[in-house]
């Protein structure tokens, strides 16, 4: 016997965790390798929105030619991020400072530039797949199905890539040995550009997929990247695994937390759902780092 | 070869002194005749045209200031990568306002509990993080602000005052005085709170506790052997920071009668988060040079609009990249190669213990 | 094939190695005696690219690889099996295999190699799908070795393959490194006592604070027992 609220509150558990997944794979996937907080995930997210926008709305082109464009320009966008403000400071001791800094600045001009470009009104962009079904009186949204395939499709893609390809196996091997890597002729480096773009691509897949959820407007980029963050941390840093699982309990505990509670208590309960987390288990789910506890 | 500065070599005797008193640097004149030119600068600013809007630019930039400075303290020395300093600035205007405002107390009264509740917020946020590494501090600080944000747009109406935030705080009681006037004594309570925080930041900085501060910075290991409490230090770091950003966000309500939720915007974060790299991370006069730079630059590029944070973003990106250490530690050395007194021999220069950039 | 001439190389602050000539010759074994902390690791990462020289010149077959990036003097086939392992943990024994010889051609190619690698060693195969962290001390050795000859090496560079290792892992190790030593593979193996390296060696050098202090062909040295107590203790 199923009731609105239950369903409801399922569906959007999927399509959160779906979402979470997606946002939360290029940030763990550059954090593992290349050891990287890149706090302008939610920039190439917002990159990849916007120029879907623009191709449709300017070129006057289909959103399924839009979708392609967006990811290639926001994995380009990460690409010249990393050779500009990444690499040069590869190996150094104020790596992390700078590159914090660095990623944060950078969300902050790309989000003003898109207010330059594109003005702060909200702008649509259209799903790529239209219609809806009804089931007992919840509306679930074809792009919503499209999104939590592709979703699982990318983490089913980014895990036969990891494992059986010749260059996703030279980035684990980046991630978890670094000199070993270097003597392997691996050439490291150039792996960290390559793990940077493959998350800016997804990164830009998730923004054009999103957009049509909300209205995108230049702060955009920001709510996503915290969310990102969340569930990085809460399924372990640099762990694949972790943030497909922690994306969907995190989105079903959301989710459930909006349905029954209603929306004002979502980001509180998350927050406090994640405190718990590092007090219990600091690593996060699947985490292997060390995690330092004074 | 010199040894590596981390094994803790000693100093060689003149860099002992030095460190030991730092106050023989910083000759009390010099900071007394800024003092005395800070007091003497607004009666003499009113009379010229223009001078009531350059006293209001010394008003912001002696805010500014403080919060630059309170967040360098924890970021740039702390090596704590919080963003939760837009957050506690609001926390302390928001105190002082609905006290002044819902219950109609003297704003004098009431911003006093501004520092009060911010460092109590700071508390509650720093106890569970700052035992954790750097990555989850930026997290769970990044939610603190966003939580902050959408509690002051969405929270009771007494505190989101509808969405705009507070719109109807009362200023400070001065009296029934000129604009002119007026604006002197609200000069004068900024000076007097930017002088105050100066002072302790910089106590703070030269003190044992700065030195551990510095110690943990550049080699956490050796510190914490050396029994330096790591999370202790940190916590009271925090705390400091965030009494005096929590004033400044209490002044700010008072003197623009109202406090938006505008404060949480990325464009306020940006502004400080340039102030401090432009103007020098981890040093002490780094932010107010920054702060200086930055209001003045946007004062002098008047018709720039929104292409200020993307400035400011770039900028602040290829600093951090390019150029660390910030403006200020380079104009020292140019003042001390060609202005200072005779260099050190060069044993004892590379015995200079841990104190960054100063 | 392999030539080192005035090499200076060291870490932040500090210098430790002042001035390293040293050659290995076709087919040859060459040892590099010295107790730890003396730079032996700081020879053999500078050689191959982990550590940046500050001054001096290393040649490989004639070329100067010096400033080359360390993965790239590994392509060229200079093959390094550092000290303490350095496996990808969470990759299993035949991943580790297969990583050896990234810059191998094909997958077929790779798969001719690892099965020759299981010929050598048939508890490789065994333990084929097992984590390389879960390994034992003995284990983890032969695997870093092993990885290393997934390589098409033209020379093995080999940091203290005994440390840390029981008896019987020590043996098996050197015989193992002997087995390669015939096969006519040009060897440069660092280590810290004499006890097992006769049979390797067809020359030595003698490592001290960062200088080569001897050098001369492994039966005089070696049999010096006094000369190496003075210096092995």
């Amino acid at each position: 016997m199923y009731n609105t609220q239950l369903v409801q509150a399922v569906w959007g558990g999927i399509l959160f965790g779906s979402v979470y997944g997606l946002m939360a794979l290029g940030l763990t996937l550059v954090w593992g390798a290349v050891r990287l907080l890149n706090l302008a995930h939610g920039a190439i997210f917002i990159v990849g929105a916007y120029t879907a926008y623009w191709v449709v709305s300017t070129l006057h082109l289909p959103i399924l030619a839009a979708l392609p464009v967006g990811v290639v320009v926001a994995a380009t966008f990460a690409g010249v991020m990393h050779v500009l403000f990444i690499r040069p400071v590869i190996g150094k001791t104020g790596f992390d400072n700078a590159t914090l800094v660095a990623t944060i600045g950078l969300s902050i001009s790309v989000s003003a530039a898109a207010l330059i470009i594109f003005n702060p009104e909200y702008k649509v962009v259209p799903p790529v797949l239209g219609g809806s079904h009804n089931m007992v009186g919840v509306q679930i949204t074809n792009q919503g199905l499209l999104v939590v395939a592709t979703s699982l499709a990318l983490f089913a893609l980014v895990y036969l890539f990891l494992t059986y390809s010749r260059q996703g196996m030279a980035i684990r091997a980046v991630s978890q040995q670094r000199d070993a890597a270097s003597l392997m002729s691996i050439p490291v480096v150039r792996t960290y550009g390559v793990v940077i773009a493959i998350s800016g691509a997804l990164a830009g897949l998730a923004g054009v997929l999103l957009s049509p959820f909300f209205f995108l407007n230049p702060s955009s980029g920001f709510n996503p990247m915290i969310q990102a963050l969340i569930v990085t941390i809460f399924g372990g840093l640099g762990s694949v695994r972790g943030a497909l699982v922690a994306g969907f309990v995190l989105g079903i505990f959301e989710s459930f937390v909006e349905v029954y509670l209603g929306v004002a208590w979502a980001l509180p309960g998350v927050f406090l759902l994640i405190i718990l987390m590092l007090i219990v288990r600091p690593n996060g789910l699947f985490g292997i780092g060390e995690v330092r506890r004074l | 070869m010199s040894v590596p500065a981390a094994v803790g070599a000693a100093p060689a005797r003149p860099q002992a002194d030095r460190e030991a008193a730092p106050w023989r640097r910083t000759s009390l004149g010099t900071v007394g005749g800024v003092l005395l030119l800070g007091l003497v600068l607004p009666w003499l600013l009113v009379r010229l045209d223009i001078g009531n809007f350059l006293v209001v630019l010394l008003i912001l930039f002696f805010m500014q200031a403080v919060v630059a400075q309170s967040w360098n303290l924890i970021m740039g020395y702390g090596g704590i990568y919080s963003f939760a300093q837009v957050a506690l600035f609001a926390v302390g205007g928001w105190t002082t306002g609905v006290l002044a405002h819902s219950l109609g107390w003297n704003p004098f009264a009431s911003i006093l509990f501004a520092p009060v509740l911010a460092t109590a917020a700071a508390l509650l946020i720093g106890l569970p993080t700052l035992r954790l590494r750097g990555t989850y501090v930026v997290l769970l600080t990044l939610a603190f602000h966003e939580l902050s944000r959408v509690f002051a747009i969405t929270g009771p109406r007494f505190i989101s005052g509808g969405g705009y935030g507070l719109t109807i705080v009362p200023g400070f009681p001065l009296g029934n005085v000129g604009n002119d006037q007026r604006l002197i004594y609200l000069y004068y309570i900024a000076m007097g709170i930017f002088s105050v925080a100066t002072f302790v930041i910089w106590r703070v900085i030269y003190s044992p506790l700065g030195v551990a501060v510095t110690a943990l910075r550049d080699s956490e290991t050796y510190a914490v052997s050396r029994g330096i409490d790591q999370f202790r230090v940190r916590l009271v770091l925090f705390a400091i920071s965030a009494f005096f950003t929590g004033l400044a966000g209490g002044y700010m309500t008072h003197y623009s009668t109202g406090i938006s939720t505008s404060v949480f915007d990325l464009s306020r974060l940006i502004d400080l988060l340039a102030m401090i790299v432009i103007g020098g991370w981890g040093t002490f006069m780094g932010p107010i040079l920054g702060a200086g730079i930055v209001i003045g630059l946007d004062q002098a590029l008047v018709g720039i609009g929104d292409f200020r944070a993307l400035a400011e973003g770039v900028i602040v990106a290829l600093i951090a990249v390019f150029a660390p250490q910030g403006l200020w530690p380079t104009l020292r050395r140019i003042y001390d190669r060609y202005l200072g007194p005779e260099p050190e021999p060069a044993g004892q220069a590379e015995a200079d213990p841990t104190v960054g950039g100063e | 094939m392999l030539e080192v001439r005035a090499l200076h190389a060291g870490y932040a602050g500090s210098e430790v190695l002042h001035g390293i000539d040293l050659r290995v010759g076709e087919g040859e074994g060459v040892i590099v005696l010295g107790p730890n902390g003396h730079g032996k690791t700081t020879l053999l990462r500078a050689i191959t690219g982990l550590l940046g020289a500050r001054s001096g010149e290393v040649l490989f077959d004639g070329r100067d690889i010096t400033r080359w990036r360390a993965d790239l003097i590994a392509a060229a086939g200079v093959i390094h099996i550092p000290q303490g392992d350095l496996l990808f943990p969470e990759m299993t024994v035949r991943e580790n295999l297969l990583m050896g010889a990234y810059h191998g051609p094909t997958w077929a190619e790779r798969k001719v190699r690892l099965n020759r690698v299981y010929e050598l060693f048939p508890w490789l195969e065994q333990r084929a799908g097992q984590l390389a962290r879960t390994l034992s001390g003995g284990e983890r050795r032969m695997l870093a070795l092993s990885r290393g000859l997934m390589a098409r090496a033209r020379i093995l560079l080999i940091d203290e393959p005994s440390l840390g290792l029981a008896p019987l892992a020590t043996q098996q190790i050197y015989d193992s490194i002997g087995t390669i030593k015939k096969s006519g593979m040009p060897l440069l193996l660092a280590d810290e006592n004499a006890n097992h390296v006769a049979g390797l060696a067809d020359r030595v050098y003698l490592l001290e604070t960062g200088m080569l202090v001897r050098e001369g062909p492994a039966e005089e040295l070696l049999q010096d027992t006094a000369l190496l107590e003075s210096y092995l203790g």
